[in-house]
């Protein structure tokens, strides 16, 4: 692509639209092949902008041969800072929203989901789904220190919408429509059940062990959203220390994810069966499903050790090198909609699609 | 899977062999969001690449040992045959190298697991760990150090005392030795990984100047995290309301990690606090109370190694720390600032008895 094309393509997003849908065939790279990527990158002291284009983020399926040349450079480049964060508060708000439910009832103050003052963009605040297939609400029958672990979680999710809003200022997104009820159809695409309503249906509002599999869905994704999202952060953002910021929250995703990872695994150690197990690696399988063009899996499914020489595996890192997965926004925007249907607006948690820039699914 | 980061600083640094890294307060200048900013230099401000590998080889010489001194029994060098049916090498694994003469270990023993959820973990982060100590020194190659002395047995026993002369004063008991039983092995884990999440997450904001290793470094930080989030959540299980005793052991060693990474400011930082809890960037288990948007000052665990007090703006995500205030912990002020400028080198005691070998020590 030359230059004026770059332009004009900044300029004009339905043109990438027209140039990325023309490539959809084209895999983003594997952490593998990030590395790889990383190698050559180093060594020829390539650009911030080649190196988007090997780190699997959005930018890496906008190789445009059809539109230009079979550079790597990417041209979905009308991106913000402000969009890298107003993505990661998305997810946020839905995570803050589950946990909030689960451990109160209740969810975010309206202060924390309203567009902030001086807020000039386009997205409206929507609502929150607590009616429908499933009732959302309290996790029933929490003991006290069940409702402890709830607690914290549900208040380090809700720091982070408060951080980030903080971060962005004016810039902050409010917060899109929340589906909660959406556990149990994503369950039924997950074969974990075979209806979305009705007695059989599941809920992870219900007991503590059904709500650890409602947080299975979430946790790992947010890891690899964050992971693959920092990278994005521009040299200015990171002198703002939006980087720091990412990482940090990263590491927190991380501490909830190997939290439930553990906890499920605990419930097999304890009750001797694989259970809860199977059904969280069935999450797993499904959000390897929905991970659209990953080419090797980007999950590690738990086991039940046998003994106490047996090893388990609460770390989700690829085999082969023990590296953090990571996902591009396209390919966490499958997961939460629960479609790997390109081109995907809505749907799933997310039933007015996110507030974000990366709300349309392009790969 | 303890410490696959060290696998990825191994394939990451290697990349750029020789890309030379100048770390430092200026580097430190974007760390506006963090939640906690040191301010020192680095033990050594220029190194290359080469000398961040070694320093996480005698990291992973350290941790190795330990586990497979906690779920064999044996030291890395010379398995055992419960190691080798585990995965270890079987001609063992080696301990020379171009800089520094092969240290010894001392003390450590095979903990008589009776959980499966403290055994299978020791099991497979022994094996790991051992995996990581042989990718490193294949990426070193001919440049790789010797395996340090490395005091696993009374080094325990100087941390609680150390941790028991602060204030508050730890409870650690003065005979504390993480090979009695799950429990107690569980707590020596706890020592270390933490402050895993600390030392790559400060590397990941000295970095953030690259636009390579940066991605990379993210993976890192993320499987360090799952780690001590693993640790955390098993000891939280066994101690939910602290009267087991494990989450009092926590906090005394969180305070003591934190006296140690601030020790390793003092002459730098302006006003250095004789008390060291006026910032602190380490937490134990026990439970704080929390305002939640639809039930205000509700308990809530610990297991997550951040400030979760309202009264801190930027709470709910983790520290970092930069690689003297590691050093420091790890070697229980062995790199307290003098007094000066300059950070005390080389840094010796706890489980580091002779030092590091390296750049870093």
């Amino acid at each position: 692509m030359t230059a004026p094309q770059l332009l004009e393509a900044k300029a004009h997003p339905a043109f990438l639209d027209t140039c990325v849908s023309a490539h959809r065939h084209r895999k983003p790279p594997n952490r593998r092949q990030i590395v790889d990527t990383l190698d050559s990158l180093v060594n020829k002291a390539l650009s911030r902008r080649n190196f988007l284009a090997g780190a699997g983020a959005v930018a890496a399926t906008a190789a445009v041969t059809g539109c230009s040349n079979t550079n790597t450079t990417p041209v979905v480049s009308g991106y913000t800072d402000a969009d890298i964060l107003n993505f990661a508060l998305n997810l946020e708000y839905l995570e803050a929203q589950f946990y909030l439910y689960a451990a109160t009832g209740k969810g975010l103050a309206a202060a924390d989901t309203a567009a902030p003052t001086g807020y000039t963009g386009s997205y409206t605040m929507g609502t929150v789904t607590t009616t429908g297939n499933i009732a959302v609400g309290q996790v029933a029958g929490l003991t006290p220190a069940q409702q402890q672990i709830l607690n914290e979680i549900a208040y380090e999710e809700q720091q982070h919408v408060r951080f980030l809003r903080s971060a962005l200022g004016s810039a902050a997104v409010p917060m899109p429509s929340i589906d909660l009820t959406f556990f149990s159809s994503l369950a039924v695409a997950a074969k974990i059940t075979t209806s979305a309503t009705g007695a059989t249906a599941f809920t992870p509002y219900d007991n503590f062990n059904d709500f650890l599999i409602g947080s299975f869905i979430f946790e790992d994704v947010g890891v690899t959203a964050y992971s693959g999202a920092a990278p994005l952060i521009s040299a200015k953002g990171v002198a703002a220390g939006y980087l720091t910021a990412a990482a940090g929250i990263l590491a927190v995703e991380a501490y909830h994810a190997a939290y439930v990872r553990t906890a499920i695994t605990a419930i097999g150690i304890n009750t001797n069966s694989a259970a809860y197990i199977n059904i969280a690696n069935q999450v797993a399988t499904l959000r390897d499903t929905l991970t659209v063009g990953e080419t090797s899996s980007v999950e590690t499914k738990l086991v039940l050790p046998a003994t106490v020489t047996s090893p388990s595996a609460i770390v989700a890192a690829a085999p082969s090198n023990a590296v953090g997965f990571a996902r591009n926004v396209n390919q966490v925007h499958h997961i939460v909609y629960g479609n790997a249907a390109v081109g995907t607006k809505s749907g799933g948690f997310f039933p007015n699609g996110t507030n974000s820039i990366f709300a349309t699914t392009t790969a | 899977m303890a410490n696959q980061e060290t696998q990825l600083v191994d394939e990451l640094l290697l990349k750029g062999r020789r890309r030379m890294l100048t770390l430092g307060a200026a580097s430190l200048a974007g760390m506006a969001f963090s939640a906690v900013a040191p301010r020192s230099a680095q033990a050594a401000t220029t190194y290359t690449d080469n000398d961040i590998l070694n320093f996480a080889l005698n990291l992973e010489f350290l941790e190795s040992n330990f586990y497979y001194l906690a779920a064999f029994g044996c030291t890395i060098d010379k398995p055992n045959a419960a190691a080798i049916t585990a995965g270890a090498p079987s001609a063992g694994i080696p301990i020379t190298g171009s800089v520094g003469t092969a240290g010894t270990v001392s003390g450590g023993s095979k903990v008589p697991f009776t959980t499966i959820t403290a055994g299978s973990y020791a099991t497979e982060t022994a094996i790991e760990e051992g995996k990581h100590v042989i990718a490193l020194q294949s990426a070193l190659g001919s440049l790789a150090v010797a395996q340090p002395a490395i005091n696993l047995g009374t080094a325990w026993q100087m941390l609680a005392a150390a941790a028991n002369t602060l204030t508050p004063a730890g409870n650690i008991p003065a005979t504390f030795s993480p090979y009695t039983n799950d429990n107690t092995f569980l707590i020596g884990a706890y020592v270390f990984e933490d402050v895993g999440v600390t030392a790559y997450h400060g590397a990941a904001s000295l970095l953030t100047g690259s636009n390579t290793t940066l991605p990379v470094a993210a993976g890192i930080l993320a499987v360090e995290a799952y780690h001590a989030g693993l640790i955390r959540t098993s000891i939280n299980a066994l101690d939910p309301t602290g009267s087991v005793g494990l989450q009092g052991y926590t906090t005394s060693i969180s305070n003591l990690r934190a006296a140690l990474a601030y020790k390793a400011l003092l002459g730098v930082a302006t006003t250095p606090s004789t008390t060291y809890d006026n910032n602190p960037d380490d937490y134990g288990l026990a439970p704080v109370q929390v305002s939640l948007a639809g039930a205000a000052n509700v308990t809530a665990t610990h297991i997550l190694d951040a400030d979760l007090t309202a009264s801190d703006p930027i709470n709910s995500i983790c520290f970092a720390r930069n690689t003297t205030q590691v050093l420091n912990i790890v070697t229980g002020g062995g790199a307290t600032n003098a007094g000066g400028t300059a950070v005390v080198s080389p840094a010796t005691g706890v489980f580091f008895p002779a030092g590091l070998n390296g750049l870093f020590k």
